[in-house]
């Protein structure tokens, strides 16, 4: 960048890329892997090889590089979060921070052999149409910024050359005509048609065929406007400009392929349009007919030339439409995080709770497969967070070689390469895949084997779609389960006190506390007791609620400032976005606000979490 | 607010003044760099700063911010009270880093008969060098900022690789308390009487194991010394692959091991062992590589070299506890410079870098303004906005009239010949202050680096404006030797340490006397400068419709109060407006009169000329108060209305008692459906409440029965 610079300004960058301290060379990465560093300037050619290999692959790994996570310790999922819970957590830190790399890998196993088309996408939210979107302003970490920075990344590339996008939502908002239809230029994908495809597929030909049949009536005869208006009224035609035009509701990414293939056979005469929905999904499928051959050409060249200009205001989502047509499986690592960022940045503002998270991402993303819920299949007791831990440990364990080709040439720049990680999540995913003796050649990326792993999002507990299933075949190797309700937060003991101490100021101080539990501390403000009663939380919390109980040590506590309160105000401080530093002082404002509301839709959702021994919270880590 | 005025204002100037520089560059102007300080040369160029300062008449500063603004209904509007407008640059302050500080010292050389400045370009990041608490260090970036400073050239590799790192008053303290109480512990270890680790008994047959091996290790490696004392150093070489863990040292002249490879428990046990079993061995924990402990075995003589030895490093450990908090103090030296020498501090339109320099440096901002102003002189005594200086005196009007008063401009047409290099005889006024520049040992007299936007550049084209502006106002300098103070020069006095609270209205306050004044002069262009803004007036509509425009709202309140209810309508953005009102009753009687129409959910409500601003449901209405309330939050939602939600909001008008300011006395209106509940009273008696509202609203009950009416009703509510 600096490079290309009039040397009279080469002055105020006194500070150049190339004076950098490298880093050193990682020695996990082979030589021959480069990953091709994709910006503003070569996006539009990238754009059409990532087209064909997306295509191609049988999965696509991604990897994203934010401006930071979590503000506090107790902001990042805890082994005692539910789905929600940290759902919620996850959705706080993607609305606030930014996306700077976003590397993108589709790829495919082979005998052991992974071919892998590894990009990496440098992104900044500029503002290309003074709308304040995507948006106004993010939040970064300085410890963030600064690791990105060891690795050499080009901070002055990225705001001056990276990759502008919005979101569908934004893009409906920024074209400010909504329901604006964008002629379809969707890939269709050659999966097998099921009997609900089927079904769908005969009704949407039968409609169109009526349609075009009544349409052209209606051209050769003068008919009475009343009659004109019923019929219309009866086939749903509607007018696109100065054309007819019918509109086909879809409710999911598959259902406007069918429509799609459907709509060849009438390729003559119409064109096939699709209508974004405000949340960012696909509601409609237009089709506008063509009165001949030329009209058709003008029209559709009219169109394009629209579409060239939202193309650029699209930006990088184009990439993430490629993905999303696609309708691969994604593979990733820790991806409840980024999804709600994708989510959020690409498709539309989070939803408010997990559920409704699930079904709008499933729309668009069909399968999401978590490496470290793959992890958790071989390693279940040992928790790998991070994509090196989690390699070296097959390394250790397994003998599972994998070779990695890399068929696109990049020119060798060692300062710019980045987004590694995507080829080590491809690599390690593929190791899995073979441990696991899952084959990806015979059933493709339909394979049923890989089917019980995907879209699971929350970080510690495995509960899929089918919950059922999954409890079964977790309570016996998996460590204790428990129930939120026999969880209770304490705070405002004296700082520094360790759990240790904590249950033995507990233990001793209330009869209420003589049967089994366990306390953790969780930040440095504030402790969970785990019960293993059913009703022990309650009569400690009656017990706290009535000063102690006539007993003096508990209440000798409580007059020091010890608080408590039950799991429902920590879900409470969560979905009112009470995140504080302290959690002690989160909970201390839940508790001020009063009950309503949000209490409801919190019931449903499962109430257990697991406790695990292994998961102690490691304080120097935070 | 500053930043987007010379966004806007100054880009065309900075262009033509390109064209000038380009012209003029090779020929005359000498342009080395400017003084660029990073982490790397920050030591030294403090130390040359140091005196820079001490000698300066005055010290010109500039910053350049991540931000302005964190949402857009939080920038400055002219229905802000003072209140509201220093919530809004406290925000800003707080969200905000500074990337980079720009100081500039200006030293009258009567020698020469000009002045000498010494620019000074400070990239600045916050990194937390030390962490004290577990919270990570963050801050906000606004997008159009970033790209705003990367048109500029701004190195943000510089700034994030290099930038100068600081550490409030605060964080020093606690920094100190934190370092205090570690090094107590890692000497109460040490020390024999320490109870801890005795208490323990080692339990596990590992740890048994590992302390017995480490037991005959540690005397082997002793007997070794002794042995190599006396005889010869054959058997070293062997020993030092045995010991792959212990690395052979002297450490303050003593033979030692150092530790390499434990885990914190076998080094607990080591040091237990250390301690039963070896008394002329000293345990001790010195700082090494990076941020982390080494441990180390020394062996000492005897009791009392021990103890020496543990006096040694204990005033080693404190040593460098003193230096590092020293260099994570960073950049706060710099402003401690400025603050302890009492310096006349001289910016441009400078009331947001002020609040950086307090928030940053000195201590979190005041809750309220009144507190923060009546603060600033402790730390700043003397500041002068030159902004302000140009547009108070009348000898600028020209300026004023011809041109705005953005830094750019000031100083094109103030010092013409430094923007030049060359000596013009044409100039507007008396001929220049010639301002010389140093940098490092290079000195020039026409010296121009043109980097608009960086702050090192920023602040001496500031303190060239001054030093113009101060010639042009009669202050001789060539009298003023020794230099006195400048600050206390009388010809200045109008304008020290005054401030623009906000530009676009033209408020100014004086940060000795705490007073707020509206500029008198100039104030012929803008409109609402001499009617008093009655904030009683005011109601804060917000969640209507998103295609209503101004003037429909307009509409249809004077449809039902009369054409000459509205005053005007202000947009926050595009889901929130002010509404002023005429008279301060027409507040009240709007949002009852909209609390009794949400309620009453019949087919005249909908008929209701109001209606169209309450369509969708959505629609919450309250008086200036509430606006504060969402403006204190420290969450920033881009839309006003999502962050009202966001803030718990769930009322749709918020009705109040007028005239009963001092007990905030406020009622809620009615939710709808809230009189559904088991708690409500009758439908009889809402609809006799609401008639009275009603009568209220037209004016027929007095005020004291409203009082106790609303009271009533809140009761009611709950």
């Amino acid at each position: 960048m600096s490079s290309r610079r009039p040397p009279w300004l080469l002055q105020r960058r006194f500070i150049t890329t190339n004076t950098h301290t490298k880093p050193t060379s990682n020695p996990t990465h082979n030589p021959k892997w480069c990953v091709k560093q994709v910006s503003k300037s070569n996006f539009s050619e990238t754009l059409e090889n990532i087209k064909d290999q997306i295509l191609k692959s049988d999965y696509i790994a991604v990897s994203l590089k934010k401006t930071g996570s979590h503000s506090a310790p107790w902001h990042r999922t805890l082994p005692i979060d539910t789905a929600q819970t940290a759902y919620l957590k996850a959705k706080y830190a993607a609305e606030r921070f930014q996306l700077f790399q976003f590397a993108v890998c589709p790829f495919s196993i082979r005998d052991s052999k992974l071919i892998a088309y590894p990009y990496n996408f440098h992104l900044f939210p500029r503002d290309g149409l003074k709308l304040g979107m995507p948006c106004y302003s993010f939040m970064c970490q300085s410890s963030y910024l600064t690791s990105m920075a060891n690795e050499g990344f080009d901070f002055n590339a990225c705001i001056n050359d990276g990759i502008s996008y919005l979101s569908r939502a934004q893009e409906l908002i920024a074209r400010n005509r909504r329901g604006n239809p964008v002629i379809s230029n969707l890939e269709q994908s050659s999966s097998p048609h099921s009997v609900a495809d089927s079904l769908f597929l005969g009704r949407i030909q039968s409609r169109v065929k009526s349609w075009l049949k009544a349409c052209k009536e209606s051209k050769t005869g003068s008919e009475d406007a009343l009659i004109r208006s019923l019929r219309k009224l009866m086939v749903g035609s509607e007018e696109y400009g100065s054309r007819p035009c019918l509109r086909i509701d879809v409710c999911s990414e598959r259902h406007v392929q069918l429509a799609l293939e459907v709509l060849k056979e009438f390729a003559d005469d119409v064109v096939p349009m699709v209508i974004r929905a405000k949340g960012g999904g696909i509601q409609a499928v237009q089709v506008v007919l063509t009165s001949s051959k030329e009209d058709k050409d003008i029209f559709e060249e009219q169109q394009c030339k629209e579409e060239d200009q939202n193309k650029l205001v699209r930006g990088f989502r184009e990439v993430i439409d490629l993905i999303s047509a696609s309708q691969k499986p994604l593979v990733a690592q820790n991806s409840l995080n980024d999804f709600t960022i994708i989510h959020s940045k690409f498709l539309g503002p989070l939803p408010p709770s997990m559920d409704e998270f699930r079904t709008s991402l499933h729309l668009a993303v069909p399968h999401v497969l978590d490496i470290s819920h793959l992890m958790d299949e071989i390693s279940p007791l040992k928790k790998l967070n991070s994509v090196s831990a989690a390699t070296s440990y097959m390394k250790r364990r397994f003998f599972a070689p994998i070779d990695a080709e890399i068929p696109q040439k990049v020119e060798a720049d060692e300062s710019k390469s980045h987004g590694y990680d995507v080829l080590r999540i491809s690599q390690l995913f593929a190791k899995i895949c073979s441990v696991l003796k899952i084959s990806s050649e015979t059933d493709k990326h339909s394979s049923s084997a890989l089917k019980g792993y995907a879209n699971i999002f929350n970080p510690y507990s495995a509960s899929s779609d089918n919950h059922m299933e999954e409890d079964v075949r977790l309570s016996t190797d998996h460590p204790q389960k428990i129930s939120t309700e026999n969880i209770v937060f304490v705070w405002g003991f004296t700082l520094g006190t360790s759990a240790k101490m904590l249950r033995n100021q507990l233990l001793t101080s209330s009869e209420v506390l003589s049967d089994e539990f366990d306390v953790r501390i969780l930040d440095k403000s504030c402790a969970v007791i785990a019960f293993s009663k059913p009703d022990s939380s309650t009569k400690f919390l009656e017990a706290m609620e009535s000063g102690g109980n006539n007993c003096d040590s508990l209440s000798n506590l409580i007059s020091e400032g010890l608080r408590a309160a039950d799991y429902e105000t920590y879900k409470r401080v969560c979905s009112l976005g009470l995140w504080e530093v302290k959690l002690a002082d989160s909970l201390d404002k839940a508790l001020e606000t009063d009950f309503d509301g949000h209490t409801e839709d919190s019931q449903k959702e499962s109430t257990e979490v697991y406790w695990r021994n292994s998961d102690l919270i490691n304080l120097d880590e935070l | 607010m500053r930043k987007h005025m010379r966004m806007l204002m100054r880009r065309p100037v900075s262009q033509t003044l390109t064209l000038i520089e380009r012209s003029f560059c090779s020929s005359t102007t000498t342009s080395f760099g400017i003084k660029n300080v990073t982490k790397s040369n920050f030591d030294a160029a403090l130390l040359d700063l140091r005196q820079h300062i001490r000698a300066a008449d005055f010290v010109a500063i500039d910053l350049e911010m991540t931000g302005i603004t964190s949402a857009p209904w939080r920038e400055a509007f002219e229905l802000d009270r003072f209140d509201i407008r220093y919530l809004k640059l406290k925000d800003s302050a707080n969200k905000f880093a500074v990337v980079q500080l720009g100081v500039c010292p200006f030293r009258w050389d009567p020698n020469v008969s000009a002045f000498l400045a010494h620019p000074h370009n400070f990239y600045v990041f916050p990194r937390q060098e030390l962490s004290i608490s577990g919270t990570s260090c963050e801050f906000m970036c606004q997008t159009a900022s970033l790209e705003f400073l990367a048109k500029y050239q701004f190195d943000f590799n510089a700034c994030i690789n290099e930038g100068i790192s600081y550490m409030s008053r605060g964080q020093e303290e606690e920094a100190r308390r934190l370092f205090t109480s570690l090094y107590d512990d890692v000497f109460l270890d040490s020390h024999p009487s320490s109870k801890d680790i005795k208490d323990k008994p080692i339990s596990r047959v590992a740890d048994v194991l590992f302390t017995e091996r480490m037991k005959s290790k540690i005397s082997d490696w002793k007997n070794g010394l002794l042995q190599v004392r006396n005889r010869d150093h054959e058997c070293q070489g062997s020993r030092k692959e045995s010991f792959q863990q212990f690395e052979n040292i002297f450490y303050l002249m003593r033979p030692a091991v150092k530790l390499h490879g434990f885990t914190s428990r076998q080094l607990r046990l080591i040091q237990l062992v250390t301690k039963n079993h070896f008394d002329d061995l000293a345990y001790i924990r010195v700082s090494g590589e990076g941020t982390s402990l080494q441990q180390l075995l020394v062996y000492t003589d005897s009791t009392t070299d021990k103890d020496l030895l543990m006096k040694e490093v204990k005033g080693i450990l404190l040593k460098e506890t003193e230096l590092k908090i020293k260099n994570a103090v960073g950049l706060r030296h710099v402003i401690d410079l400025l603050s302890s020498e009492k310096k006349l501090v001289v910016g441009h339109n400078c009331f947001l870098d002020i609040a950086h320099l307090y928030s940053k440096f000195i201590a979190p901002l005041p809750a309220t303004g009144e507190d923060y102003i009546s603060s600033i002189a402790k730390h700043f005594p003397y500041i002068i906005d030159t902004k302000l200086l140009l547009n108070n005196n009348n000898v600028f009007q020209v300026i004023k009239q011809k041109r705005s008063t953005s830094l750019a401009k000031a100083f094109a047409f103030l010092c013409p010949d430094i923007v030049s290099g060359v000596k013009t005889s044409g100039s507007a006024y008396k001929p220049c202050i010639k301002v010389e520049v140093q940098v490092d040992d290079t000195r020039s007299s026409n010296w121009n680096s043109g980097a608009k936007h960086e702050a090192g550049y920023d602040a001496f084209m500031t303190g060239c404006v001054f030093a113009q502006a101060c010639s042009h106002l009669g202050i001789k300098f060539e009298s003023q030797v020794p230099s006195p103070s400048l600050a206390l020069e009388e010809k200045l006095q109008g304008c020290i340490n005054t401030l623009y609270l906000s530009w676009i209205n033209g408020e100014i306050i004086d940060l000795t006397t705490g007073k707020r004044i509206v500029e008198s002069s100039g104030s012929s262009d803008r409109k609402y400068h001499h009617s008093k803004i009655f904030f009683s007036n005011i109601v804060l509509l917000w969640g209507f419709p998103s295609k209503l425009k101004a003037a429909e709202i307009k509409e249809c309140i004077c449809k039902v109060f009369g054409q000459s209810s509205v005053a005007s309508i202000y947009h926050l953005d595009e889901t929130a407006v002010f509404v002023k009102f005429s008279k301060a009753e027409l507040v009240t009687d709007f949002l009852h009169l909209k609390a009794t129409l949400e309620k009453n959910n019949d087919p005249i409500s909908v008929l209701h000329p109001l209606s169209k601003i309450l369509d969708g449901g959505c629609t919450c209405a309250a008086n200036y108060e509430v606006y504060k309330e969402i403006c204190e939050s420290p969450i920033s939602e881009m839309l006003f209305a999502d962050q009202a939600a966001t803030i718990g909001i769930k009322w749709k008008t918020k009705l109040f008692v007028p005239k009963q300011k001092e007990s905030h006395r406020e009622t809620l209106g009615p939710e709808d459906g809230q009189f559904t509940g088991s708690t409500s009273p009758s439908e009889k008696e809402i609809k006799k409440l609401v008639s009275v509202l009603d009568g209220l609203s037209s004016g027929r009950t007095s005020n004291r029965l409203a009082d106790s009416l609303h009271l009533a009703q809140a009761q009611i509510g709950r």
